[in-house]
């Protein structure tokens, strides 16, 4: 069996935006204004460990996006990931997560023996958190969110630990099985550096719709949401009242006359 | 298409904090449509909570009561959704931001191709169309989002929203049967393991965090204490957490939790732009810091420069004080 990690490049997290006539735009203060998703950083990891510890014969990384989404799988392949493909086509943008989930579904089903998908719980730019579950659905595959541990995967099962409410549930399930992971299920390695030379080096073949057989519409028209409408939030700023005194004791006392009137004691 | 269903969380009969903030919400999306409000109350024993959806604003309460839907698994509860969704063909699916009532909501759009979105802070009836206002590109921007055609599913964020008041509303509730036999749910639960008595961070009122500044783990000693005093939950910075000195799950910010409480106390946190990700829609924030330069001071709207460690434990005693 094969698992699957997806994944997809977004924003760094120190991204500074702008917005102008509606269109998003960035930069970032490091100089590296596209990333990996945080979140699916776990997930590369977690699929190369599916790979190492659980049978699986090999773990292949998924994006979807623009042709510049190459570096994301390339970072999959230095970590550890033996194959990766790149999803990308100008009739796929603009679709929500329902479209997506379609595009997805139809990579997955054109590769060859997954039983197992792996997902970041969300990505930082969307922060839609539902593409793990619209995607398992589409596959006709299991559903468990939120994984927190994988405890054992064998004779077609699946048990795990995952995150519910304040405490954790186990969970146990069939495969094939479409799993998204939390941050503390693993700690990511680095790449190293021979890995990062084969990367380097790697073929990354990019499936566009002609290659692929999605069950149903995508692309802007196809999409049923829409958040188009992109705003700056209004500013915080400039509204800080420094609570001053001579002494401690009478800042905070200062402090708290404030709180209560404020009512949210 | 008519009519605004609410998928209620539930426990022991009372509807979680979240929900009645979706009820809330559902109550005004239902008046701006001029259409009924439906509580939607899936579960096992649930007779108590769908009287207490009644109470909380609902015109009607579809509910289901079966064993195989007590605990919340996405295929249980979202084919049962799905199903009812395509004979009834409501307008509105609401949830509250939770994980399960994003999944669930997700699994249904999903079956039925479906335009869904998430995360609401505000919403507005614009016509036949609900639209809310949600954070996107991690609550650094806001984006108005909507559902253009069908059935319009939405989430909304915990906390955002008034939650919905009891009232001495009743009616009776309306039984289905559930879509799925326990032979055909493939998910298993076969343990669980509750935090209990703890204080989740999502749900507090009130969150005290602390940050490089405390120095350490039992730096965290006089945050635990001020949160105590005032019945609320510890967060903490990624810095604090990256160096061991409190657990992941405290985290806030950007590779956190998300959180939106009425008051948030920042003790030795600096700011960065990933933790004001996770906490700059709190109602009230105060900020204390040694360091008058500190970006949180932008985003404050009380501040303290000073030692935390003189401040925090100030705080503590005047709140015990006056909370007493």
């Amino acid at each position: 069996m094969n698992v699957v990690v997806c994944t997809k490049q977004t924003p760094s997290t120190t991204a500074v935006y702008e917005v102008k006539d509606g269109v998003v735009s960035w930069e970032d203060p490091g100089g590296k204004p596209l990333v990996v998703n945080p979140w699916d950083e776990y997930a590369i990891e977690e699929a190369i460990r599916v790979a190492e510890n659980h049978g699986a014969d090999k773990a292949i990384a998924l994006t979807y996006g623009a042709s510049e989404a190459t570096e994301v799988l390339k970072t999959c392949l230095a970590m550890g990931c033996k194959e990766a493909v790149l999803v990308s086509d100008e009739a796929f943008a603009g679709s929500d997560a329902v479209a997506t989930a379609r595009i997805l579904a139809a990579a997955v089903n054109k590769l060859d023996d997954v039983q197992l998908l792996v997902f970041g719980k969300q990505a930082i730019d969307g922060d839609t958190g539902l593409t793990p579950v619209m995607v398992a659905r589409k596959l006709g595959w299991t559903p468990i969110t939120y994984v927190s541990a994988i405890k054992e995967i064998g004779d077609g099962q699946i048990t795990v630990e995952r995150v519910r409410g304040n405490g954790k549930e186990t969970v146990t399930a069939p495969l094939p099985a479409v799993i998204s992971v939390v941050k503390e299920i693993n700690e990511p390695r680095y790449p190293s550096f021979m890995g990062i030379r084969k990367a380097g080096k790697a073929k990354i073949p990019t499936w566009t719709a002609s290659d692929l057989e999605v069950d149903g519409p995508v692309g802007g028209d196809a999409s049923k949401a829409d958040w188009s409408n992109v705003f700056t939030m209004p500013a915080r700023e400039g509204s800080v009242e420094m609570i001053e005194g001579e002494t401690v004791e009478e800042k905070a006392s200062q402090l708290v006359d404030k709180l209560f009137e404020e009512k949210v004691i | 298409m008519s009519g605004v269903w609410v998928y209620v969380e539930h426990s022991g009969g009372e509807i979680s904090t979240v929900s009645r903030e979706a009820l809330g919400a559902g109550r005004k999306a239902a008046d701006g449509l001029g259409q009924p409000l439906t509580a939607l109350v899936f579960g096992h024993d649930v007779a108590e909570a769908a009287k207490s959806a009644f109470s909380y604003g609902a015109d009607a309460v579809l509910g289901a009561d079966d064993e195989t839907l007590a605990d919340v698994r996405i295929e249980a509860h979202g084919e049962l959704l799905t199903k009812l969704v395509t004979d009834r063909t409501p307008a509105v699916v609401m949830a509250g931001g939770t994980n399960n009532g994003r999944d669930v909501l997700a699994w249904a759009a999903a079956g039925l191709d479906a335009g869904m979105v998430v995360d609401g802070i505000d919403i507005d009836v614009d016509g036949d169309t609900v639209k809310v206002t949600r954070p996107v590109y991690a609550a650094k921007l806001l984006a108005t989002a909507f559902v253009t055609e069908g059935t319009q599913f939405m989430t909304l964020r915990s906390r955002a929203l008034p939650a919905a008041e009891a009232t001495d509303n009743s009616g009776e509730a309306e039984w289905v049967e559930a879509a799925m036999a326990e032979d055909d749910i493939r998910t298993k639960i076969v343990g669980y393991e509750s935090a209990e008595g703890k204080i989740s961070l999502t749900d507090a009122n009130i969150i005290v965090s602390g940050g490089r500044g405390v120095g350490g783990p039992e730096g965290f000693e006089p945050i635990q204490e001020l949160a105590a005093a005032l019945g609320g939950a510890v967060g903490a910075s990624r810095a604090a957490v990256d160096s061991g000195w409190i657990p992941y799950e405290h985290q806030v910010g950007q590779t956190g939790k998300t959180v939106s409480p009425d008051l948030y106390i920042a003790c030795g946190i600096s700011g960065a732009i990933q933790h004001q990700a996770g906490m700059r829609t709190s109602k009230v924030i105060v900020a204390i810091n040694k360091d008058p330069e500190a970006p949180i001071f932008k985003i404050a709207q009380y501040g303290i420069v000073g030692d935390l460690f003189e401040v925090a434990p100030a705080l503590t005693k005047l709140f015990k004080e006056r909370l007493d």
